[in-house]
């Protein structure tokens, strides 16, 4: 039988208020939070859960999510899955600047379009974006995989020492140690199970691979 | 550099080893990171660029026979300025290489510090001296108190500061971790990730249950937030007692670390999260802070994540004091530590070690006047890093008004080191800054663990000594009164009293 989940309205209380209650709700049943546009940092270091932001999410959504799953009906702000070592992020909508960085496990899904800097330094999630992405895109990634089913835009992937980057369709230019190719049959089987578990129609052998050219980039050595 | 071309190493070729039987020994030519020893076909050692020599006498104190000299050449240096040996090394190094020259170690040279400073002992104008050997000072500082569930006490007003595993070997993390427990001070884990036993051995426990204090009183642990963000987790940022959100560092501000891949060994990776090998070079700036208020985010969510129990600190490079510490400041944090121009590191371009960032006694005044505007002088701690050798450095220090100060190149030295400068080779022969287990099984954590405590130990009674004479019961109450400068340079930076003019520069007192 399902329940009814918990229902937070974040309206009148600061990150520490809201981010107690949501932890104490936790231990019962999902949660559900309304209102939460104003909280910075809300979902921070959970290790489990369920919670759904509905509408649209402050800056930091589930920084350091260690293996939670967490939910935007509308848009996340700045930021969202900043450091994410583990669980699910998943965003109905658009995210601004600088999504996913430093996450070093787990799965981000960003329906819509992500901003700038999204991606950077990935160290070992798999970040799907079901629309365009900004500028430097995946810059400095060193392992991981990053799905772009929209276009790309100036720099993606610059400095990518390690990883991957699958993108379907065109971007603006390829950032520095960046090379581009065809999928291959291991990558498609990959890309087709993604797309397929979080519901986007796409081709996976309509996306190209960008891989890093060397493993060294820095000194020339 | 600046010390390349200030010795002269010879080999005594009656006591060398190797000149009477060529292939026995080889140590100088195997110890020396600059190549000054070179070997023949024959296996003979000989003297082939003591231009390169930077006089740590690595050589001399591994030679079994003490058959090597080395000897300062500094008039040499200084009738040749400035087209001294040094320049014209790195001038024919880049010529060669096409590369720029990298090195450890922090700002070598004359630069503004605090030697020009003296300290005002009590006489009859002043409350009366205390006595060192039968009254009490106290040293205590408390981080967070008024902020956090789980505020710091630190025995001591010393922390060692953020020096990462990468850069240290595991050996020398632990060593430090000992240290702080058997002193009850902070250690930092730098932002190459936590090794295992860092916690509970700064804590003060040798064994994870934490069963048994091991090194008493048991000291504290500051887990490095940083621009790499080198495996760095939830678990992670919980490891320890607080956390430090790192802007910027001494020997390299506006930079961010640098780890070369030759450095990032199996363990180091994995610590890191990082694959083997690969060059972990830290972005120079956080790209998740576009803005001032996004620094405050910062701070509100570790807080968060640390279940509101652990102090936030921060660490800024020597830039614009005033005005980063104000900000610093307003995000929220709980301790400001300021590294100066003199701060040491494992690895940075020599350009920037030399040449980038203000001296240390050029930071503490400017930091100390924005908390004092903001009405948080005290009560948000300051921290003063940056070439403090000992107790006299750190009593000027404080008495500028910081309220403790921190041992990096300092504790590296109390570990074994000689400066040889060559840190980000890794083949440090003291096992410090190696990740070769040659190298690093000479390192034994408690006995050097035990060295630095020592270090500590006797660097807090100097520092009691020096407060008591100026009559002082309580480090808090030190002031800019206990000191002054010697020269108009000094009195013009720090804003201190001149000797002798008994007054701070006209320009001071005006504001």
């Amino acid at each position: 039988m399902a329940h009814a989940p918990n229902v937070l309205d974040a309206k009148s209380r600061d990150l520490r208020g809201a981010s107690t209650q949501v932890k104490a709700m936790l231990a019962t049943d999902s949660v559900v939070v309304k209102n939460a546009a104003h909280l910075h940092g809300l979902c921070g270091g959970l290790k489990a859960g369920e919670i759904t932001i509905d509408g649209d999410s402050g800056d930091y959504l589930a920084v350091l999510n260690d293996g939670a799953v967490v939910k935007v009906t509308g848009n996340a702000g700045k930021y969202v899955a900043d450091n994410m070592t583990g669980g699910k992020v998943l965003v109905e909508g658009d995210a601004d600047y600088g999504a996913a960085q430093y996450c070093y496990g787990g799965t981000v899904v960003i329906r819509g379009t992500a901003g700038d800097f999204t991606a950077t330094m990935n160290k070992g999630a798999t970040i799907i974006i079901g629309g365009d992405v900004g500028n430097d895109a995946a810059t400095y990634m060193m392992a991981g995989d990053v799905i772009i089913v929209g276009n790309g835009g100036e720099n993606l992937g610059n400095y990518l020492i390690r990883g991957n980057i699958y993108i379907r369709g065109d971007w603006a230019s390829l950032g520095h140690n960046c090379a581009a190719g065809d999928v291959n049959a291991e990558d498609a089987q990959k890309l087709e199970a993604l797309l397929k578990e979080y519901g986007i129609a796409a081709d996976a052998r309509s996306f190209r691979k960008v891989t890093p050219l060397s493993d060294k980039p820095f000194y020339s050595h | 550099m600046a010390t390349i071309g200030a010795f002269c190493v010879t080999l005594d070729k009656d006591q060398c080893i190797n000149y009477r039987m060529p292939g026995k020994c080889a140590t100088c030519a195997e110890i020396c990171p600059y190549g000054v020893f070179s070997l023949n076909g024959d296996n003979e050692v000989a003297v082939q660029n003591y231009n390169t020599c930077v006089g740590c006498r690595l050589c001399a104190e591994f030679c079994p026979e003490n058959a090597i000299r080395i000897n300062p050449a500094e008039s040499e240096l200084v009738s040749r300025y400035p087209w001294t040996f040094g320049t014209i090394e790195e001038i024919h190094h880049k010529a060669l290489t096409g590369t720029y020259m990298l090195r450890g170690f922090g700002t070598m040279g004359l630069t503004p510090h605090f030697d020009k400073i003296v300290v005002v002992p009590s006489q009859l104008a002043s409350p009366a001296p205390k006595d060192k050997y039968r009254e009490e000072c106290h040293m205590e500082v408390v981080i967070g108190e008024e902020t956090c569930e789980r505020p710091i006490r630190l025995q001591y007003p010393f922390i060692f500061p953020a020096m990462s595993y990468g850069a240290l070997s595991r050996e020398a993390k632990l060593a430090l971790a000992i240290a702080a427990a058997t002193t009850g001070i902070m250690t930092n884990t730098g932002e190459g990730g936590v090794v295992e036993e860092e916690p509970y051995y700064a804590n003060g426990f040798e064994r994870p249950n934490r069963s048994r204090k091991t090194w008493p009183p048991g000291g504290y642990l500051a887990i490095q937030w940083s621009t790499g963000r080198w495996g760095v987790s939830a678990d992670y940022v919980n490891a320890g007692d607080a956390v430090e959100i790192k802007i910027g560092q001494g020997a390299k501000p506006g930079m961010g670390g640098h780890l070369l891949g030759e450095k990032v060994t199996e363990d180091v990776a994995r610590i890191r999260g990082i694959p083997v090998g690969s060059d972990a070079l830290s972005p120079c700036r956080y790209y998740d802070v576009l803005a001032p208020e996004d620094l405050k985010k910062q701070v509100d969510f570790l807080r968060d994540v640390t279940n509101y129990e652990k102090p936030i600190l921060m660490k800024l490079g020597p830039s614009r004091p005033y005005d980063d510490v104000k900000m610093a400041a307003e995000a929220g944090v709980d301790a400001i530590s300021i590294d100066g121009l003199v701060g040491g590191t494992g690895c940075s371009p020599e350009v920037v070690t030399q040449g980038v960032g203000i001296p240390t006694i050029a930071c503490i005044g400017p930091a100390v006047r924005a908390l004092k505007d903001l009405g948080l002088h005290r009560k948000v701690k300051l921290f003063a890093l940056g070439g403090i050798r000992g107790g006299l450095d750190a009593f000027k220090a404080m008495a500028m008004g910081a309220d403790g100060v921190g041992f990096g190149t300092a504790a590296e030295i109390a570990m074994g080191c000689r400066g040889c400068m060559a840190c980000h080779q890794g083949n440090c022969p003291y096992g410090i800054t190696s990740q070769n287990p040659k190298m690093r099984e000479r390192l034994d954590p408690e006995e050097i663990g035990q060295r630095l405590a020592n270090f500590i130990k006797a660097t807090a009674e100097e520092v009691k000594i020096l407060a008591m004479l100026s009559g002082h019961g309580d480090i808090r109450e030190l002031s800019e009164e206990d000191l002054r400068a010697l020269d108009v340079d000094t009195a013009a930076i720090t804003g201190l009293k001149l000797v002798g003019y008994e007054r701070p520069l006209p320009w001071w007192e005006n504001g």
